[in-house]
């Protein structure tokens, strides 16, 4: 059973509070969520949506269907309609407007509770919310509690005008409803779960892996992650910067992790670019740095708060010149934490920049994992720090030393009787500046020994979810795809199926990727990615000259739907009679952005995909 | 191997150069003031100025051009006790890494960037920079550069910068006590040091500062910063004062740090997560 809770108003609401709290309420209730916001660039007058997906199974993707609709204005209806059936909960002010499709009406006179308790907006929220929890059979305590949690700082008057409304709302919904539902019923015993997105799980992972430095110019949706650890330095001491832009960021890191401790930064596409030529640098010199690149459409500005695969080769081939990089996408914020605290041993065993890819969905959307297992995983953390030393018997110290492995010994600066330079010319083994023919080549061969090394050591196969040898069906994607796609094989549980996950995606070795595929031989095998040139396809083509043929690519601004992937498969859209489609069609301003590619496709996947883009 | 020395390699700059003088100059002011090729951190950045990376010794970086303030400002956060040290040039400094001299001299960290002011680009063969005077004609600028020139001093007092001073290449003697003085300064301190290119700028030449430059007075107060941006625009008039323009003491960036008591280098590891994962639930 999954229940899909959704609440949308006008930028500036508080719809992002709400929808958190919603989605902690559930998990303190005992249940497990997945959530999604969408909200345009703008601060105050754009259209914020929230929306948590409720279930007592793990969830990974959003859900199409909305069964409860909660409108703080009218364009809330407007805008998701088309989303409802007509079993979905419509919470509504008949001040505003009333639903004019068939749905279960919930009115609640919100303007009206506003006049009587002179509230403003922001404080309609709670109303909101602890009706939700009326309708859905929920405690009410659980809203308090976090009520308390988040306002007792601020006074007992505070918080007690705020019980009361959330009061009243709880009552006003209970006035308007005779349903007995058992949604957010709590539990008798409930595990401790966390509600936590992908650039959470990040800062968490960074502070596991002992990062000591982190710059960050604000873009979205990396911006969080500058936040969140500016907020806890000084408790967990790591130094957090917000420096006059990218180039400040990222050459500020490589000088601290010069200096001997672990450096990071954390970006999207634009100011990624920036950073490009220091991620050269870095190649050269050796330094070890983790950069977080969580994506968003582009080119250039592009559509700023929505999300995209998009820069998957841009990320692999940054940097001039040739030198080894390792790019690691997680597909899930539990993922996340692992790779990020991998990323930073990665960085100091070869001694090369790395890279984290993570984009919109992944950045922000929550999930509920259990609280123990995370805590395990953090603290059972052992750092890797390959041929990092604080003091050498080697003399003279060769900081590029030519080794098989392709890492040589880096002192961190400060003993005595010894001096290097991490020097961005050509170098000898001693650091020193170098045009020399055959000590080029040999360092040249020296950096890229790395990568063997990379292959036999730590490169990790991608994962396979379902039976790979009894499936008829194969997907293959990589990153944020992870989450719908492992809704989809739910959603096609007649069917054989079996997923490809690649999490370490590049570089990738020939032979054992070629070995794993030549399994799927005569299987339908489809390449799914969040972007319009198929990016992970080129570069598995480039890396191994595996070629997937048949590609369901989504580049519109929105995430990909468990139930997208599922009507692809079985080439037809349920529940959606033509009337309704036809009316969908008509709020569609545009054209389809959504393309897919399949012998299979009909015109009502197309309807579908046109809507896909009014998913807002 | 504790008798480790500064020297490096031999220059390969060209005879004449006033690089030349600004390496005794550094060389001698580290020396004097006891530090050693291990106890001291040093930033070069891109150009003849930052090749003196092979000729000077020390736990250096030689980055990318014009990035060599944030990679000191890095090395400096990570490890405060060591005295940090940015080499670059007009272009570096003022033109490419523009952004980042101003918003360090905000900062005040405490690194001391030295800055090797010939009005002109050497190692890409003599095109423009940013400091040459309105009208200069160069291979990129053969009409004449139409922009005026930035003013390094005016900019590093107007943005915060705690101690800011010009030397002659030319004059190592003196160049050697301001060094000293800049290298101890607690803060951002600017050295801007007029160094003719012998090659490229057939214009300010040895003589040409010999007649233009002027050494502050003995009694010109250091810590009045109207007087020394008044000194600082003296330069419109084509007059160049040497010496410390100005001094003042402010809480360098990273004794603001909380954190950062020990060096960020040398503390244990954090380890106490769960009132973190405790805070998502």
């Amino acid at each position: 059973m999954q229940f899909n809770w959704k609440i949308g108003g006008e930028a500036g609401f508080g719809i992002m509070t709400s929808g958190l709290a919603f989605a902690k309420i559930a998990t303190r209730s005992g249940y497990n969520i997945f959530d999604y916001a969408e909200y345009p660039s703008l601060i105050r007058g754009g259209h914020n949506t929230y929306e948590v997906l409720v279930s007592e199974d793990t969830l990974t993707a959003p859900k199409w269907d909305i069964d409860l609709l909660v409108c703080l204005n009218k364009e809330t209806f407007n805008l998701h309609k088309y989303r409802l059936t007509d079993k979905s909960m419509v919470v509504f002010d008949p001040e505003m407007f009333s639903p004019d499709i068939p749905c279960i009406q919930i009115p609640i006179g919100f303007t009206q509770i506003k006049k009587t308790e002179k509230i403003d907006q922001m404080m309609v929220n709670t109303i909101a919310v602890a009706a939700s929890i009326a309708l859905l059979g929920g405690d009410l305590n659980v809203f308090e509690q976090l009520i308390h949690q988040q306002f007792d700082r601020k006074g007992e008057d505070v918080v007690n005008f705020n019980l009361r409304l959330a009061k009243i709302g709880y009552d006003e919904a209970m006035k308007s409803t005779l349903l007995k539902l058992d949604i957010l019923k709590k539990k008798d015993v409930v595990k401790q779960k966390m509600v936590i997105a992908g650039n959470e799980a990040y800062c968490l992972g960074a502070m596991a892996a002992d990062c000591r430095y982190y710059a960050s110019y604000p873009m979205t949706p990396a911006s969080s992650v500058l936040t969140t650890l500016a907020a806890w330095q000084t408790t967990n001491q790591m130094v957090v910067r917000h420096p006059e832009d990218e180039l400040s960021a990222i050459n500020s890191a490589l000088g601290a992790s010069f200096a001997g401790v672990r450096a990071s930064v954390g970006t999207s596409g634009g100011g990624f670019a920036l950073m490009t030529e220091a991620i050269s640098y870095a190649g050269i010199a050796e330094i070890p740095l983790v950069i977080l690149l969580a994506m968003r459409p582009g080119p250039a500005t592009g559509i700023p708060t929505w999300t995209e695969q998009g820069d998957l080769l841009f990320g692999v081939h940054a940097g001039h010149g040739e030198f080894p990089k390792m790019v690691l996408a997680p597909g899930d914020s539990e993922e996340m934490i692992e790779l990020t605290m991998k990323a930073f041993d990665l960085a100091d065993v070869y001694q090369t920049p790395v890279i984290v890819m993570s984009d919109k969905f992944l950045s922000e959307s929550h999930i509920s994992p259990d609280k123990e297992t995370i805590d395990h995983l953090l603290q059972n953390h052992k750092i890797r720090k390959g041929k990092i030393v604080s003091d050498t018997k080697e003399s003279p110290y060769l900081r590029y030393k030519l080794e098989n492995d392709g890492v040589s010994e880096m002192l961190v600066p400060g003993k005595k009787g010894v001096y290097y330079q991490a020097n961005s010319y050509e170098h000898v083994e001693d650091s020193h500046t170098t045009e020399d023919v055959g000590m080029r080549v040999q360092q040249v061969n020296k950096r890229n020994a790395k990568i063997q090394t990379y292959f036999k050591n730590d490169f990790e196969l991608p994962k396979i979810f379902g039976d790979l040898t009894e499936s008829e069906i194969v997907f293959v994607s990589w990153g944020s795809g992870k989450g719908s796609i492992l809704e989809a094989q739910k959603l096609l549980d007649d069917k054989k199926t079996a997923y490809i996950h690649f999490t370490h995606v590049y570089p990738i070795p020939e032979e054992p990727i070629k070995q794993l595929f030549a399994q799927c031989e005569g299987k339908r095998i489809i390449l799914i990615e969040n972007n319009s040139q198929a990016q992970f396809g080129q570069l598995l083509r480039m890396q191994t000259g595996i070629s997937i043929k048949e590609t369901f690519l989504k580049y519109d601004g929105r995430p990909i739907w468990p139930e997208e992937v599922r009507d692809f498969i079985i080439g037809k859209k349920q529940n959606l009679n033509s009337e309704k489609a036809e009316m969908k069609i008509q709020e569609s301003k545009s054209d389809s952005q959504s393309q897919v590619s399949s012998e299979n496709e009909t015109s009502e996947e197309d309807i579908m995909n046109k809507l896909a883009q009014k998913m807002a | 191997m504790d008798n480790i020395g500064f020297d490096g390699y031999a220059p390969t700059w060209c005879p004449g150069c006033g690089d030349w003088g600004i390496r005794v100059g550094i060389k001698s002011a580290l020396e004097q003031l006891g530090y050693d090729p291990s106890t001291i951190f040093m930033s070069f950045d891109i150009g003849c100025s930052g090749n003196m990376n092979d000729f000077i010794n020390g736990y250096a970086t030689h980055g990318l051009h014009g990035r060599s303030i944030p990679t000191a400002v890095g090395m400096k956060t990570a490890n405060h006790e060591m005295n940090t040290i940015v080499v670059g040039g007009d272009g570096g400094i003022y033109g490419e890494g523009g952004n980042h001299f101003l918003h360090a001299c905000r900062g005040n960290h405490d690194i001391t960037v030295i800055v090797h002011d010939n009005m002109v680009y050497g190692l890409t063969t003599g095109q423009v920079a940013p400091t040459a005077k309105q009208g200069y004609k160069s291979k990129s600028t053969p009409q004449g550069i139409i922009e005026v020139p930035v003013n390094p001093l005016a900019l590093a007092i107007s943005q915060g910068a705690t101690f800011v001073s010009q030397g002659f290449a030319g004059d190592a003697r003196s160049l050697i006590e301001i060094l000293k003085a800049a290298i101890t300064h607690k803060g951002f301190s600017l050295v801007n040091i007029l160094q003719p290119c012998v090659t490229f700028n057939k214009v300010n030449t040895y003589q040409y500062y010999l007649k233009h430059a002027y050494k502050l007075p003995e009694d010109y107060v250091q810590n009045d910063k109207k007087i020394a941006i008044a000194e600082s625009m003296e330069v419109d008039e084509e007059k160049f004062p040497l010496g410390i323009l100005y001094k003042e003491e402010r809480p360098a960036y990273h004794e603001q740090i909380s954190q950062l008591e020990a060096p960020l280098v040398k503390r244990a590891q954090f380890t106490d997560f769960a009132p973190f994962t405790s805070s998502f639930v």
